[in-house]
């Protein structure tokens, strides 16, 4: 092969030269000389040398147009998608060339020629490219693959010119809707179509007819598994049933494609299920399963997709008061070598299916996660528990005992996160035992975080009552105040004000009296400075005149006032909710946020209108299984009842024991405590071996 | 969808940049250097800048594939494709940074084939290899296929290309005969075989987390059957499995008749798992007829020539176990822990389970371990900070016993009663077993009329998955 390496940085001189020296020879080694000259030319420029790369274009035309070699060909093409953001007047020449590409009778060349037609932006090359696609789209002996090439030659002409695109809309839709077109070739139209009307707001929605979407139906058997997708894409809030018995008939055509071994073809399809769901009145329960039952599957494909899977299952259980998905809570556990993406969102899924009858398992998985390896994670642990406890009301005590358990396991940063966390946990419970206070107050010295010590002081003030020693507690704040992070200097201003209208003393008077001097004369921040200033004059409002309006009661009102409970809102706004819904599977349905804020250029989706639209989603009758008669009903059946035998007893792993027809013992016994056991066996041993020459039957 | 794809080496060298609509700024490939690949905490699979989302995932051969689009694009398909992309590039060796960088105009054509506009357009080996002017160099019955060591004598569709340099430069524009439309587009017509075979295993690797106590937390098995074919013409092939719903549907004499072709392997299934399988879910590939499974539970399809994956599935209840591990863990004296562990299996004495390893993590600081096994090779991995108990093979229906005693580091300053005792795993593999009890009922293939002469191989390999007991 070559003396020198392709892959590193090269001189256009150097290249010319090559090429120039392998035209000279007029033999066959000139061949793979030339080719591994226009190698070196790719390589640089995808390592970023482009302008050094932009003077051998004439070198490249002369190749272009005498060479017949595939290869060459392909690099030429290459060469002028590269060069496209220049401005080289060598494009003109270019496009002779290219032209002839076209006319070709290799298919593969016809196909690129095409592609870099509509990929250069110049007007020349865009009158060129229509006149190819007018061709290739009418006549019907061109094959698949070149129409397909085609109709994505639209869409990247449309992407520099929003007006060329135009002309073509009612053509896609004439494609999409005719029988003798190659059915891939129909998929592809449709899903083109649909993206020109996502970057072109103007155009009047897409909407298909009830015949086309049936038909569209009709071709998936014949398509591939990534037409599949473009298909099931296609149809999601582009055709709108008029019927609840349409909805029906439709969602019945699309169930069996949720078991596709692709998961973009599972996703569409449970997407489009979604969405046909709020046009009808009621739905059979067992569907519902298998929606279940088709998550599930995805959940042992590679951690990326599984992580897909894992953040669109949130999406779902948001989505719903009843969620549609019924799903074992131990799917989520977490597994030792999960990726740390795929344990946050387990996470974040267990703590949506708590519910009072799950609670046990999810706290005892919870506490073990809590004691993880990894630092992070078991944080979160530690927040989830307490999240936990504010979402379900009768479940504060069982949380506080698991969090009160791990804070006896003393590791430095569970306590900071468990003092953190239990501040949440008090503003929604506000009558705790003093037990548990005086519990948590024990670790006042251990807090080292800017988070926990404020929850720290926080607590201490709250609970100041059934803590008699509260002051010297404090102290351990209040003493250092300057070099308090400024967290911790706006909890310890609040407290020592708190403590002042609280219990009024020379203690708490000279605390606070020094604690809101050095606020005012040292502090640096302005924000600190200005609260401490309102409080001092809020104080002395009262203290120099008597006849203020403002009387003492009414400062400890907006100083020391009643808090409100706090409640965890996880809900989604019901638009956003409806939105990311239509998009089940993109990018937006991981971040579970509003597509426009993700991305400016896309469409904002919405439901759209027909008589038969459900506008509460929650009022939807579910209809249980009854009689289950064969077919996709009678499916279903099992599930529920297995999965009721399932929960109800914990399965042993003695259940599955089997007695051993060999036993190997330990060859040499080791030490043990025990002294005795050298002489006599034991006898549990001695029957085993007994039982080893009769084996069991 | 998909705006352009990047292929990096390890240390962050692009080696691929195709781009699939319009050229992005040449500092894309900068950015996703900087934030993922120099970057040790790689917290999620996805990045997302302004409206510019990379999608990112890690070869075997460590190359990052990595696909850029500009919209709210479809995920799931950017993902599976960039899995599918890399096993075509395995199976044109280009998996390596060495032969991506000598071959890299080949990996530019096949993205031009995979890839139509951003949008993926075929990823089946056979229908690839169709379109490529270079031939795989992996025969296409070799791809998917876990264990390959079975075939190796059989025949191949396409040869090894020996180190045929000039083909590149012999070959030239010419006339491609369109294939002719067939009306499956995963077979193109006119298929011939000297000798009609196919192979088919079920491969289900088993996960179950065990707690303290003894409970099972979570417990399933994920199953996958993959077929290598080798038939002639358009082959309709229908199977039915053990699965609790079909058992009584009305071709239950259909069974009968295959059942004396099977009972080979069912005796190597247990009894206990002869009856019926509860199939939680199962997926298919595109070539099975869902709405006749839907209807009547067989498996019906015309497969593609050469190996793919036919169904995955899910399985909950009634698994049969393989092995019960017993761990005693005691505090033996100061910062130092006793570890007597039984493994007994529970499958037929007459299977063996190959590469069997338990591994038990250890306290940090632990220095050494005084073991005592009753069989099997036991050893201390210090770079691990485990115990590693191997056996090259186990006897179904056998225990046996490790003792062992950690020691720690003499003033070691880790209190042990803090460590969170990771759990301990297990690994194997067991032929002709499966974990699920599914048993294949039956299998026939019909072309045409006539039911040709068929060689049928079915194999069952049950493989760990996460099987892990706490302690």
């Amino acid at each position: 092969m070559s003396d020198q390496r392709v892959f590193t940085r090269h001189k256009a001189y150097e290249i010319r030269a090559e090429l120039q020296q392998a035209d000279n020879k007029r033999f066959k080694a000139s061949a793979a000389r030339q080719k591994n000259a226009l190698k070196k030319i790719i390589a640089n420029i995808t390592m970023g040398y482009l302008n050094e790369m932009a003077s051998l274009f004439p070198e490249i035309l002369k190749f272009w147009s005498i060479d017949d070699d595939m290869e060459v060909k392909m690099a030429c093409h290459q060469y002028a998608l590269a060069m496209a953001p220049t401005k080289s007047s060598h494009f003109e020449e270019a496009l002779k060339l290219i032209q002839d590409d076209f006319a070709s009778s290799n298919e593969r060349l016809r196909i690129m020629a095409l592609n870099t037609l509509s990929s250069i932006p110049r007007p020349s090359y865009y009158s060129a490219c229509q006149k190819c696609l007018e061709s290739v789209l009418t006549r019907s002996s061109e094959s698949a693959d070149l129409k397909r090439a085609a109709l994505h030659a639209i869409l990247n002409m449309d992407q520099a010119d929003k007006n060329s695109a135009r002309p073509y809309v009612s053509f896609l839709s004439q494609i999409i809707n005719e029988q003798r077109q190659f059915p891939s070739v129909r998929a592809h139209a449709l899903s083109v179509l649909d993206a020109l009307n996502e970057s072109h707001k103007d155009l009047p929605p897409m909407s298909l007819s009830h015949d086309t979407c049936f038909n569209l139906l009709e071709l998936l058997p014949e398509l591939n598994e990534w037409d599949h997708t473009l298909i099931l894409n296609g149809l999601t809030a582009n055709y709108v049933p008029q019927t609840h018995s349409e909805s029906h008939h439709l969602i019945e055509v699309v169930l069996p494609h949720l078991q596709h071994v692709n998961t973009s073809v599972s996703l569409a399809a449970l997407k489009l299920i979604l969405y046909l769901i709020n046009y009808v009145d009621s739905i059979h329960e067992s569907i519902v399963k298998r929606l279940s039952s088709s998550v599930v599957a995805l959940l042992n494909k590679p951690s990326e997709l599984q992580f897909l899977v894992l953040r669109n299952v949130i999406l779902l259980l948001l989505g719903r008061d009843k969620p549609f998905l019924q799903i074992d809570v131990s799917y989520f556990f977490v597994e030792f070598n999960d990726p740390i993406y795929i344990k946050d969102t387990k996470l974040e899924i267990l703590y949506l299916l708590a519910k009072e009858d799950n609670l046990r398992q999810i706290l005892q998985e919870l506490k073990d996660y809590a004691t993880d390896i990894d630092i992070q994670m078991s944080r979160k642990a530690i927040r989830a528990i307490g999240n936990l406890a504010v979402k379900l009301e009768n479940s504060v005590d069982d949380c506080i005992n698991v969090l009160l358990d791990l804070l006896d396991f003393g590791v430095e940063y569970i306590i900071q996160e468990i003092i953190s966390v239990f501040r949440n946990v008090m503003r929604k419970y506000p009558e705790q035992d003093s037990e548990t206070i005086k519990r948590l107050v024990a670790f006042n010295d251990s807090v080292q975080e800017p988070e926990s010590r404020s929850a720290m002081i926080w607590i201490i003030t709250q609970f100041s009552r059934s803590l008699p020693n509260f002051l010297t507690l404090f102290r351990v704040f209040s003493d250092n105040f300057g070099e308090e992070s400024l967290e911790v200097q706006f909890s310890v201003l609040n407290s020592s004000v708190k403590f002042f209208v609280r219990t009024r003393s020379s203690e708490t008077e000279e605390l606070c009296l020094k604690i809101l001097k050095t606020a005012v004369d040292n502090a640096d921040n302005p924000d600190l400075r200005e609260r401490a200033l309102m409080y001092w004059r809020l104080l002395s409002l009262v203290q120099q005149r008597a006849d203020s309006n403002i009387s003492l009661d009414d400062i400890v009102e907006i100083v020391d006032g009643e808090l409100p409970l706090i409640t965890l809102n996880t809900r989604l706004d019901p638009a956003v909710l409806e939105e990311l819904e239509l998009n089940i599977g993109s990018i937006a349905s991981i971040y579970l946020k509003p597509i426009g804020q993700v991305f400016r250029l896309n469409r904002t989706m919405t439901l759209p209108q027909s008589p038969v639209l459900n506008r509460n989603r929650d009022s939807l009758e579910m209809i249980p299984d009854t009689r289950s008669s064969k077919s996709s009903a009678s499916y279903s059946d099992p599930i529920s009842t297995r999965s009721r035998a399932g929960s109800s007893p914990v399965k042993k792993m003695n259940d599955h024991d089997k007695p051993a027809e060999t036993v190997n013992h330990l060859k040499m016994k080791r030490r043990t405590t025990i002294g005795s056991s050298k002489v006599t066996r034991k006898p549990s041993i001695l029957s085993r071996r007994i039982s080893i020459k009769r084996p069991f039957t | 969808m998909i705006s352009a794809l990047f292929i990096y080496s390890l240390r962050g060298e692009l080696l691929i940049a195709k781009h699939a609509k319009s050229t992005p700024h040449k500092s894309m490939s900068e950015i996703f250097r900087i934030q993922v690949i120099n970057n040790l905490d790689v917290r999620s699979p996805v990045l997302t800048l302004g409206s510019t989302t990379f999608h990112h995932i890690k070869s075997n051969e460590n190359l990052w594939l990595v696909a850029i689009s500009r919209s709210n694009a479809d995920s799931a398909a950017i993902w599976e494709f960039l899995y599918k992309l890399n096993a075509l590039l395995s199976a044109y060796s280009l998996q390596t940074e060495e032969r991506l960088k000598e071959d890299f105009l080949v990996c530019y054509e096949l993205l031009d084939v995979v890839l139509e506009g951003g949008v993926p357009v075929e990823t089946e080996l056979a229908q690839v290899a169709a379109k490529m002017s270079v031939k795989p160099t992996v025969p296409l019955d070799k791809i998917n296929t876990i264990s390959d060591d079975l075939f190796s004598g059989a025949n191949r569709i396409f040869h090894r290309p020996k180190q045929d340099r000039s083909r590149s430069s012999g070959f030239s524009v010419r006339e491609q005969s369109p294939t002719k439309p067939s009306a499956y587009p995963w077979r193109p017509l006119g298929i011939r075989h000297k000798k009609n075979e196919i192979f088919l295993n079920v491969n289900e690797s088993i996960s179950i987390l065990v707690s303290r106590d003894g409970s099972i937390l979570r417990s399933y098995v994920d199953g996958m059957v993959d077929i290598t074919t080798r038939l002639s013409g358009m082959p309709l092939c229908r199977f039915g499995l053990n699965d609790s719903l079909s058992v009584d549907t009305p071709f239950a004499s259909e069974t009968e008749i295959n059942a004396s072709s099977n009972s080979r392997n069912k005796r190597a299934i247990p009894k206990a798992a002869a009856g019926s399988v509860f199939l939680e879910d199962c997926k298919f590939h595109p070539c099975v007829q869902l709405d006749k499974f839907d209807f009547d539970r067989v498996i019906t399809f015309v497969p593609p020539d050469g190996s793919f994956e036919l169904m995955r599935y899910h399985v909950r209840e009634n698994l049969n176990l393989p092995f019960k591990i017993t761990p005693i863990v005691t505090v033996a004296g100061k910062n130092s822990f006793e570890f007597r562990v039984t493994l007994k299996s529970l499958f037929p004495g007459k299977l063996t389970a190959k590469d069997v390893q338990l591994r038990i993590p250890l306290p940090p600081e632990t220095v050494d371990c005084e073991i005592s096994a009753s069989n099997g090779k036991c050893q201390f991995d210090r770079e691990e900070n485990a115990l590693l108990w191997k056996f090259s093979k186990y006897q179904g229906l056998t225990e046996n016993t490790l003792s062992a005693v950690t020691v720690p580091m003499r003033n070691s300053s880790v209190n042990v009663q803090q460590w969170p005792r990771p759990p301990m795993s297990l690994k194997f593999e067991i032929l002709m077993f499966s974990n699920s009890g599914l048993v294949v009922r039956f299998f026939n293939v019909a072309e045409g009329e006539r039911n040709y002469n068929l060689v049928k191989w079915i194999k069952y390999i049950s493989k760990s998955g996460a099987y892990e007991v706490r302690y």
